[in-house]
């Protein structure tokens, strides 16, 4: 089948980084995502089903990725080449449930590797030890966090993919009330949910609690739209680059919006502290008690970690790569620096266990997450999808997704 | 297969949209989320053997008996043709009024018709220069007419060879060139780019006089005329359906050749300025930087030299041939097939790049009244239905709106701009006020008959053209102009389109909806 | 190296089987580049829309045009004088040298092609080799007797070698490939091949449509028989040995060889033959091609009549007995051997 993949080619990786520098649409030309005849994964084993995508995102690590500014950790986590692609709806092929719309949860998780689970009714993220996700199954699953990075399953950036019966939330509505626009969002804003969820221990008890957001796209909005639903009586102030995100943020629940430079001193306001120094050396006396950094650059880790308060929580929810830091605020305010990859067993703040794909299914519909997607491409366009994903804040755009319902 | 045009929606990921500057062309950007960029059809197929078509049309013509049964050896034909305001910029050779003309003339001569007369219907245009009427005819026409005398342009003010034909219901006065009032068969060989040309208005305006021109080019009637592409609501077409009516009972027979063109206006390497932005190639996108960047160091002498150079690679979409009305109905048709886009509502801004040219400066300047005509007169009154602008919304145009005169095309335009506009700039005060004054003066009217000089009262009609969208229009803003002569054209000047926009705040508010007319690329918006 | 770091902390690597160094060095690299590169363009960074590419606006839907890539590409530029002599430089120059350092390929059973070779002007013939490696056209072109080779078109992948301009252009120019569609071979790829061999150009075609995944062959599909039978062009079946071994599929590095070409006899379809009949005839023929490749022409004779010759797709066991006899077929190989053995003490870390 023709799919996009990613080949391990060192000097695509290089190019990409150096290319773009220059001009980000040439970078993916020169990079490693290729659009290609590949070979149709062979089925892994029992358990795994064909399934034919419909819509699949393009994340900003797919994108980083790309672009070959992924950090040199993942070496190790995933399995070259591989077709990208993690936030999928799709349908199942084969059998009785032909047709039926499926969401993929695409950690590769015990189940999917035919580990033990760490404890009864885990999910696939959870778990303390990740050596099952880095070396090879006994059914021959190559290393890999997610389906997206691994060469054996295929991913979502292709005509069809293998998932394991761990990965599968069906989805049992019918396409009017959940449509699949609204489904693709469902897997980032579980990301979000999850981010926002580690906000509860640190405000819980507190009096007028704030929760600082910086940056609001996909990641951002879905992590506002969690923690208005999940953790009740704060107050979220969102700092965000563009007018269009700033409409959603508010739209989301946010009680403050500001621009992205403002957010030091919206925070200062909501919490009433002091303001020392100014600019990147400054710092508040106080600040929020938890900040969500949906950005993942230096620039942004170093303003979280300035107007957070001491004894405070920055959750890293975008994917930082290697960044340069002054950790002596960190230090100094005793702050917890707390980072979010993915979702798993959540418990809520009255108590109840569930998982985050249910709480990001039911967040999506009362959100009506389908605003967020600004555009599809089919594969064959994805120079244009990319670009269009990479500038996705100056085109005034949020999530691109590549639509496959056509083609296939 | 050409798609047709379309509302573009502006968002964040719209490129900068073209707009024309005089000579010249920028790329600017309408703010998202409220603008709207209208985008005209493209151009569709021409017909192959269009010789052929013309004598099909000539043979089989509508409401009427084939041409050769009409021609008769000892009549007296005429046969008239559109000047050079069509088509604008000029075809490319031959042009459609040669094949007519001569497809014609070899008729004529098989009946042994002797009495034939060439007459071009320039109204009060001015007259053309030898080798437009070359470009326009064919060195075969010219040369075998013209040395003797039968090829020759109308005269308004030649008293003796204007006949009164009659009166309308109305009590308008018709009087036409009397060489074509006593020919057996006048045919009409035209070429129709928009739709507020042909039909009635080719011979009552073309081979009229001053007194007749000025029953309906007057404020009143421009005022009421909503708009010039929509025939059945305009005030102007209405009267000239009059007189053609009277033509029809009382004059000579006419036969009516309509031809149709497509919008192919820009032959290489101009061909991206018809195309949409997010369509140029990386040459179209190096032609633009190159010509723009060039075009922006040249001197304005240089740069009307290299445009009015051009020669557009016009195909021709139908032909038609027969009594008028019927002709012109099927011409119509035709016509808003190559330019009807379907618009939704109205806008509080419009606006639109101001080219080159005009139809009343082929090979000549644009000047600050042919600009205010280009742009209130003509691009505004693209539309059917509704203005593409909210009454009391702005215009914004963009042209540099210099002050300069063409002395020998248009001699009256400049004491118009001196004397008329400095008093007044409302068409009902100037038309009571100094239009008779111009009308009469006998320098206009002896460069007019003798030279190449539009009629004195040309410049009134041109201010009138832009009559109504002036009346409808809050303000009107021109972008990059100078700003005294905009001023006197009672508009307000801006630097950039920016500026434009925040001067159009005070009329329209914050976040006024905007359209833009993409030009080049005619389109007519039907306005629901 | 492997599995050491720089870093005084950590003694062992986790995971002694990565070659992960080259890549923390290429990141690096790239890293330090691209900031350079960065700085130095950032005054570009102003420059949108026209210097740089538009972007369609929202819900337009941007006419594509044909990019004139895959099998549309047109190669027939690549027949013309100028490349033809560029190419016959490129032949005997780099690819001769080329061929001969890397494969160093034995050629023998040219004496079956003597009767067509006799004439002046030698009829366009079809070769149908087997299929292991991108060597394969190089030792072929190498291989095919000089009357033939000049006027050679090499069937590609479309999908594989004209998927780029560049990459297009160069197997246009140094293989005279033509691009084929592997799929579905259209009506328009057939045309086109059938007017190349009308020209008077002999041609190379994979009957197995692509290289070996594992080793052993693919089955052949049946166009090459198809052409022959429409162009009365005969097939010569050839087997080439040893060059999966050296640059196998999926490998990424060259390890220089010996090879081992033998070309089969001419064969046409018989009369009232269909296709599918003949191509199993020319399977049959490079599988007994193969054969005597590792035995011997005597052996490999009476196999074939038997119908005993080893099959050229394996056993059809789907485990590790395949894997197996592809050993077994490779030891009994003398071609794929690396020339230079290079004797090394055992790394004991």
């Amino acid at each position: 089948m023709k799919a996009l993949q990613i080949r391990r080619n060192i000097a695509r990786f290089g190019a990409a980084r150096v290319v773009g520098a220059v001009s980000p649409s040439g970078a993916t030309k020169v990079g490693p995502l290729e659009y290609r005849t590949i070979e149709d994964p062979e089925r892994p084993g029992d358990g795994w089903h064909r399934v034919r995508t419909r819509l699949a995102g393009i994340c900003g690590s797919d994108l980083s990725l790309i672009g070959g500014r992924a950090s040199t950790y993942f070496e190790s986590w995933v399995s070259f080449p591989f077709v990208p692609g993690h936030e999928v709806v799709g349908e199942l092929v084969d059998g009785d449930e032909a047709g039926t719309r499926v969401v993929l949860e695409p950690v590769l998780g015990h189940a999917a590797r035919d580990f033990p689970l760490p404890f009864d009714g885990a999910r696939p993220a959870d778990g303390d030890d990740y050596a099952h996700l880095a070396v090879t199954s006994q059914d021959g699953v190559e290393p890999a966090i997610q389906t997206g990075f691994c060469c054996s399953t295929g991913g979502g950036w292709a005509p069809w993919f293998w998932a394991h019966e761990s990965q599968l939330h069906r989805l049992n509505l019918p396409i009017n009330d959940l449509p699949d626009e609204r489904a693709v969002l469902i897997e980032p804003f579980a990301g979000g949910i999850h981010a926002a969820l580690l906000a509860a221990p640190i405000v819980e008890g507190r009096a007028n609690p704030v929760v600082a957001v910086l940056g609001a796209g996909t990641m951002g909005l879905a992590a506002i739209a969690g923690l208005r639903r999940y953790i009740p009586d704060i107050r979220i102030v969102v700092g965000a680059r563009y007018p269009h995100q700033r409409e959603l943020a508010l739209a989301f629940g946010a009680d403050v919006v500001v621009t992205a430079t403002e957010l030091d001193r919206a925070v200062r306001r909501e919490v009433g502290c002091h303001m020392l120094g100014g600019g990147e050396s400054g710092a508040l006396s106080s600040g929020a008690d938890v900040t969500i950094d949906a950005v993942g650059s230096s620039r942004s880790i170093a303003d979280s970690l300035r107007i957070t308060r001491p004894r405070g929580r920055v959750v890293l929810l975008g994917m930082p790569a290697h960044v340069e830091l002054d950790l002596t605020g960190l230090w100094h305010r005793e702050i917890d620096l707390k980072g979010a990859y993915t979702y798993g067993t959540e418990t809520l703040s009255d108590g109840t266990v569930t998982d985050t794909f249910h709480l990001a299914i039911d967040t999506v519909t009362a959100v009506e997450a389908e605003r967020l997607l600004s555009a599809t491409y089919s594969l064959d366009e994805h120079l244009d999808a990319i670009d269009h994903a990479a500038t996705a804040g100056r085109r005034g755009a949020i999530k691109i997704a590549f639509d496959l319902r056509e083609s296939n | 297969m050409p798609r047709p045009g379309f509302v573009l929606d502006v968002d964040r990921s719209t490129p900068p949209t073209l707009f024309w500057r005089g000579e010249g062309f920028s790329l600017e950007r309408l703010p998202a989320d409220r603008s709207r960029i209208i985008y005209p059809p493209e151009p569709l197929a021409g017909l192959d053997n269009l010789d052929g078509h013309i004598r099909d049309a000539l043979l089989n013509p509508l409401d009427m008996d084939p041409l050769p049964e009409l021609l008769k050896p000892d009549m007296k034909l005429t046969i008239c043709f559109d000047d050079a305001s069509l088509s604008l910029p000029k075809m490319q050779q031959p042009d459609n009024r040669q094949r007519i003309v001569e497809a014609v003339l070899d008729m004529a001569a098989e009946a042994g018709v002797d009495d034939v007369h060439i007459i071009a219907a320039l109204g009060l245009h001015r007259r053309m220069h030898e080798y437009e009427l070359r470009h326009v005819l064919g060195d075969r026409i010219v040369d075998a007419f013209l040395p003797k005398g039968f090829l020759y342009q109308h005269d308004a003010e030649d008293p003796d060879n204007i006949t009164e034909i009659g009166h309308t219901d109305e009590g308008e006065v018709l009087e036409i060139n009397k060489r074509a009032a006593e020919s057996d068969l006048v045919v009409y060989a035209n070429i129709n780019q928009v739709a507020m040309d042909g039909g009635w208005k080719s011979l009552t305006t073309g081979l009229a006089s001053y007194r007749c021109l000025s029953e309906h080019h007057n404020p009143a009637s421009l005022q009421n005329t909503r708009s010039l592409m929509d025939r059945h609501h305009s005030a102007l077409h209405k009267s000239i359906w009059r007189m053609g009516e009277l033509l029809r009972d009382s004059g000579p027979t006419v036969f009516q050749v309509e031809t149709t063109i497509n919008t192919e206006a820009f032959p290489s390497p101009f061909e991206f300025l018809a195309k949409r932005e997010w369509e140029w190639t990386a040459r179209d996108r190096g032609l633009f930087l190159a010509s723009s960047k060039s075009l922006n160091k040249l001197p304005n002498r240089t740069k009307r030299k290299l445009f009015h150079k051009i020669e557009a690679p016009y195909r021709t979409t139908s032909v038609q041939a027969g009594f008028t009305a019927t002709v012109h109905e099927r011409t119509l048709e035709n016509v808003y097939q190559q330019h009807l886009v379907e618009v939704d509502g109205q806008t509080d801004i419009l606006t639109m790049g101001i080219p080159f040219i005009s139809p009343y400066n082929p090979e000549s300047i644009m000047n600050p009244i042919l600009v205010m005509c280009m742009g209130l007169g003509y691009l505004f009154n693209m539309y059917r239905g509704k203005p593409l602008v909210k009454e009391g919304g702005v215009v914004i145009m963009t042209h540099p709106t210099y002050e300069e005169f063409h002395p020998v095309h248009h001699p009256s335009y400049i004491d118009f701009f001196d004397e008329v506009l400095a008093d007044t700039n409302d068409p009902a005060v100037m038309s009571t006020k100094w239009e008779k004054k111009y009308a009469e003066d006998e320098w206009y009217r002896h460069l007019y008959r003798t030279s190449y000089a539009y009629h004195g009262v040309h410049p009134f009609y041109a201010w009138y053209w832009g009559a109504h969208g002036q009346q409808h229009a809050g303000k009107v803003i021109i972008v990059g102009g100078y700003a005294a002569t905009v001023r006197k054209l009672g508009f307000t000047p801006a630097s950039t389109m920016n500026d434009a926009l925040e001067i159009a705040s005070d009329t329209v508010g914050r976040s006024p909806t905007i359209s833009h007319l993409h030009v080049p690329g005619v389109l007519v918006a039907d306005v629901k | 190296m492997a599995g050491r770091t720089s870093h005084q902390y950590i003694r062992r690597g986790q995971r002694p089987d990565g070659a992960h160094r080259s890549i923390h060095v290429a990141q690096r690299a790239a890293s330090m580049v691209e900031g350079a590169v960065r700085t130095a363009a950032r005054p570009l960074a102003r420059y949108g829309f026209p210097y740089r590419r538009p972007t369609a606006p929202k819900h337009v839907v941007v006419p594509r045009k044909p990019n004139g890539l895959g099998d549309t590409y047109d190669t027939e530029w690549a027949r013309q004088p100028l490349a033809r002599s560029l190419r016959g430089v490129i032949i005997e120059g780099p690819m001769r040298l080329a061929v001969r350092t890397i494969a160093s390929p034995r050629v023998s059973g040219l004496d079956r092609l003597t009767d067509l070779l006799r004439v002046d002007n030698p009829r366009p013939v079809i070769f149908a080799p087997n299929h292991h490696s991108h060597i394969d056209t190089g030792v072929m072109i190498r291989s095919i007797p000089a009357s033939w080779r000049h006027e050679l078109v090499v069937a590609a992948a479309a999908d594989y070698f004209f998927d780029a301009r560049w990459k297009a252009a160069l197997s246009a120019l140094a293989l005279n490939a033509i691009p084929i569609d592997r799929g579905a071979t259209s009506r328009a790829t057939f045309d086109r091949l059938r007017d190349v061999i009308a020209d008077g150009n002999s041609l190379i075609i994979y009957p197995e449509g692509g290289r070996s995944p594992d080793g052993w062959g693919q089955d052949f599909k049946g166009g090459a028989a198809y052409l022959s039978t429409r162009t009365s062009a005969p097939i010569i079946p050839v087997h080439i040995d040893g060059t999966g071994e050296i640059f196998g599929k999926g490998a990424n590095r060259l390890s220089p060889g010996r090879t081992a070409v033998l070309f089969g006899t001419p064969l046409l379809a018989a009369e009232g033959e269909n296709t599918r009949r003949f191509n199993e005839r020319i399977e049959a023929a490079v599988a007994r091609l193969g054969d005597e490749t590792l035995t011997d022409w005597w052996t490999a004779t009476r196999n074939a009549a038997s119908g005993r010759s080893p099959k050229l797709s394996g056993p059809d066991h789907n485990s590790w007995r395949r894997q197996w006899r592809l050993g077994e077929k490779r030891r009994g190989s003398t071609a794929g051997i690396r020339r230079r053995r290079i004797r090394r003490w055992p790394d004991l870390g």
